[in-house]
């Protein structure tokens, strides 16, 4: 038992900096595809919000669409798919790009959802003060949004983590696909998905602790 | 043209495998996932601990690491389970992490009062649960039940990985004889935008009537 | 316990982890008698009915309700079975204060429920006596109704069959108008005076002073930690005896416009003309409360 434990300790040890390196990899996606997926997302729902009809079907008919797109047919359009039209795109580009385009259709429902929760008279007193459209937005009806999007956000977020392991099948050398190659050449294939596990795990909880912690600093700050 | 009428052919045969994947896992699910939020909230200590853990679990790992898990990971132990069947037990124990969190949300949401009065009026447990708590909650689970049934359906384009040939398995043998990456995985992707806007319209009919109903 | 006592608290005492709610309350309601309970908020008032069928659990003491003896959890006696204390709850009506109706059924529905399932009566039967308590009632036009489509009086009348269609000994009622729109209290409390005319025992936690002095035999003031004053209705009200509860009369008195006077006029006017809107033609209050007065 102690020298099992030992030898699995010592090979997940020597594969650790490799799994490290993949998981820059596998944040530097994440961010990519959060940050596409965030301002995208705004902008849809800018259009459902909108009250320009074309707009709102604009963006009415992405979200239907994409949302029923498996990530994983995205991602193979984005890398294999766009090569054909001369548009070759990295691994790493490709799936900033399925994950944000995804990600966009999801947020953008979150989004409208937490402008649209805020009450009616809060618009209408921004209204009432003659602040303008604008500022009235961005002062009044924002902060309270925030607080109704950013938990089902955060969601979005380790959703968003897990599906960046698809890029494994695309060869990009993530925490996923170093894991996939270690289970290979060790032939001890339970140890190395299991260690990629316990670090997936522990990036979702340090950042959903972080976003967390955010979040009552706000609620605190407004009692 | 000719080469792709012919993957699309295949993809459409691979659809077969891909719904009977998703059906069948989505009927073990549900019935798992019930059994499961049950346990959840009213079993004892030591069965809460564990769902509890085992939702997290199945939440908090990449879906196509759990995969990998089934299928080269339990190898290591000298188990290894056929692709096809690798496939499925996922879907199932995914599905079920899933469900359960779905029915727990459904049974939580029905307000205190409702278990009181029932509870007032002399209804035994099981009535209540099937008379008045299971009725409700079902109305509105069912939003998120339609996206559980999607949810699967998308998981199983990860099967092609282990060799299962679902629609993704024939759009990669097509693309790698013919070339055509985007108009095969277009086609591909229309198939599945087909296959879930169905079962959205189907779930979206049962909102409408379950809301007529009550 | 005499024959025609049906419920009887004695010695309650109910915590809520470590803090004491109510201690030493003893209790006795006969037949046909009608108990307000009234008290400042927060004084345990609906603890105190909850824990007679039940619905909170209570430390020490007993409560007996017909030949059912419930013990306090620290009594040393086994728990009721589960069986048990469906067959206490079952000679329980119990209306809440905010209605508790099951939305996904309707009016008939709701009302037939309990019946079916735990009395065993078939269909017919159970629709029969939810037709007949609904008319009474004056609901029988809104059978086929779903509750969110009904006014909240509407729905506490609901409420009252529902709990009627058990054929309980006694109806506990927690606050059954304080959710209401002032325009609807009328009808929900004439549904009320209408069982204490017939006989129904009855406990009822109210804020409505008016009412309690019209319709109760006695009165239970809690406060402070357990029972602050007890008596027949009219004396506890005009007359308190102990400090606490005058000045807990005073305050509520000064809201509801005191005791005598022309605004206390002007509200029970209002008050009659809220419950003449109530469907049944046949029924007048003022003649029956008489006779209730005389018995
Ligand atoms: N489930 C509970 N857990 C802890 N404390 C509780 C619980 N229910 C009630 N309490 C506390 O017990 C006290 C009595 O509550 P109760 O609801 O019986 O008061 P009440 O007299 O009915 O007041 P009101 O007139 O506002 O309805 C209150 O201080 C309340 O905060
Ligand atoms: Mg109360």
């Amino acid at each position: 038992m102690t020298v099992q434990l030992a030898s699995i300790l010592g090979l997940w040890g020597s594969y650790l900096p490799s799994f490290m390196r993949g998981l820059v990899i596998t944040m530097e996606i994440t961010g990519l595809g959060l940050a596409v997926a965030v301002v995208l997302g705004a902008i849809l729902a800018g259009f459902k919000l909108s009250k320009f009809k074309a707009l709102r079907v604009i963006a009415t008919v992405y979200v239907d669409i994409i949302r029923s797109i498996p990530v994983l047919v995205l991602l193979f359009l984005a890398y294999y798919g766009l090569g054909q039209l001369g548009l070759t795109l990295s691994g790493i580009a490709s799936a900033t790009a399925a994950l944000g385009a995804f990600y966009a259709a999801l947020l953008c429902e979150i989004f409208r959802g937490g402008v649209q929760g805020v009450e009616r008279g809060q618009r209408e007193a921004a209204d009432a003060l003659g602040l303008g459209r604008v500022s009235g937005f961005v002062r009044v009806i924002l902060p309270q949004a925030v607080l109704r999007i950013l938990p089902p956000s955060t969601n979005q977020l380790s959703n968003i983590i897990k599906d960046s392991s698809l890029v494994v099948t695309i060869g990009v050398a993530d925490l996923m696909a170093r894991s996939y190659e270690a289970s290979a050449t060790t032939f001890e294939p339970m140890d190395m998905f299991v260690l990629a596990g316990l670090i997936y795990m522990a990036l979702y909880l340090v950042i959903a602790r972080a976003i967390g912690r955010w979040e009552l600093n706000v609620q605190r700050r407004r009692g | 043209m000719s080469a792709i009428t012919l993957y699309t052919g295949a993809m459409l045969q691979g659809a077969v495998i891909t719904l009977e994947l998703t059906a069948g896992a989505t009927v073990v699910s549900l019935i798992a996932g019930a059994a499961g939020a049950v346990g959840r909230l009213y079993g004892p200590r030591t069965l809460k601990a564990f769902i509890f853990g085992y939702v997290e679990t199945i939440r908090g790992l990449p879906a196509i690491l759990q995969l990998f898990i089934l299928y080269f990971g339990l190898t290591q132990f000298g188990i290894d389970v056929p692709a096809y069947w690798a496939a499925f037990i996922w879907l199932c124990l995914y599905g079920t992490g899933y469900a359960i969190e779905i029915f727990r949300a459904g049974l939580q949401g029905i307000p205190e009062g409702q278990h009181e009065a029932t509870a007032a009026l002399g209804l035994t447990r099981f009535e209540a649960m099937r008379r008045v708590i299971i009725p409700q909650a079902w109305v509105a689970m069912l939003p998120a039940l339609t996206n559980f049934v999607v949810l699967e359906l998308k998981n199983t384009t990860l099967v092609y990985f282990i060799g299962v040939q679902d629609i993704m398995f024939h759009a990669r043998l097509g693309v790698s004889n013919s070339g055509q990456p985007l108009a095969i995985y277009g086609i591909a992707a229309l198939i599945y935008i087909v296959l879930n806007g169905t079962i959205s319209r189907v779930g979206g009919i049962l909102e409408k009537r379950a809301a007529i109903a009550s | 316990m005499s024959s025609d006592v049906v419920v009887e608290l004695d010695g309650v005492r109910k915590c809520f982890g470590p803090r004491v709610i109510f201690d030493d309350v003893s209790l006795s309601v006969h037949r046909s008698e009608v108990v307000a309970v009234i008290g400042p908020s927060g004084a345990g008032k609906s603890t105190l009915i909850r824990c007679i069928n039940q619905l909170n659990t209570f430390e020490k003491g007993v409560i007996r309700v017909l030949g059912h003896e419930v013990y306090g959890t620290e009594e040393g006696r086994p728990p009721l079975r589960r069986d048990d204390l469906r067959r206490l709850r079952t000679e329980i009506g119990m209306v809440f204060q905010t209605f508790n109706l099951f939305p996904h059924l309707s009016v008939m529905k709701n009302v037939m429920l309990a019946p079916q399932r735990v009395k065993g009566r078939s269909e017919a039967e159970a629709a029969a006596q939810a037709q007949e308590l609904l008319e009474m009632i004056g609901l029988s036009h809104r059978k086929d109704a779903y509750p969110r489509q009904l006014s909240g009086g509407e729905q506490q009348r609901v409420a009252i069959c529902r709990a009627l269609a058990m054929e309980p000994e006694v109806m506990l009622f927690d606050e059954p108008t304080s959710m209401l729109d002032p325009e609807l209290v009328g009808e929900v409390l004439a549904a009320i005076r209408r069982l204490a005319v017939d006989g129904m025992t009855m406990i009822l936690v109210t804020h409505e002073m008016m009412f309690a002095k019209e319709i109760a035999d006695t009165v239970v003031v809690v406060a402070d930690g357990g029972i602050a004053e007890m008596g027949p209705a009219k004396e506890v009200l005009s007359t308190p005896k102990t400090e606490r509860a005058r000045s807990f009369l005073e305050r509520v008195l000064l809201h509801t416009g005191g005791d005598t006077g022309p605004q206390a006029a002007a509200s029970e006017g209002g008050f009659d003309a809220a419950s003449g809107g109530f469907d049944d033609p046949t029924l007048s209050w003022s003649r029956e409360v008489d006779e209730k007065g005389l018995r």
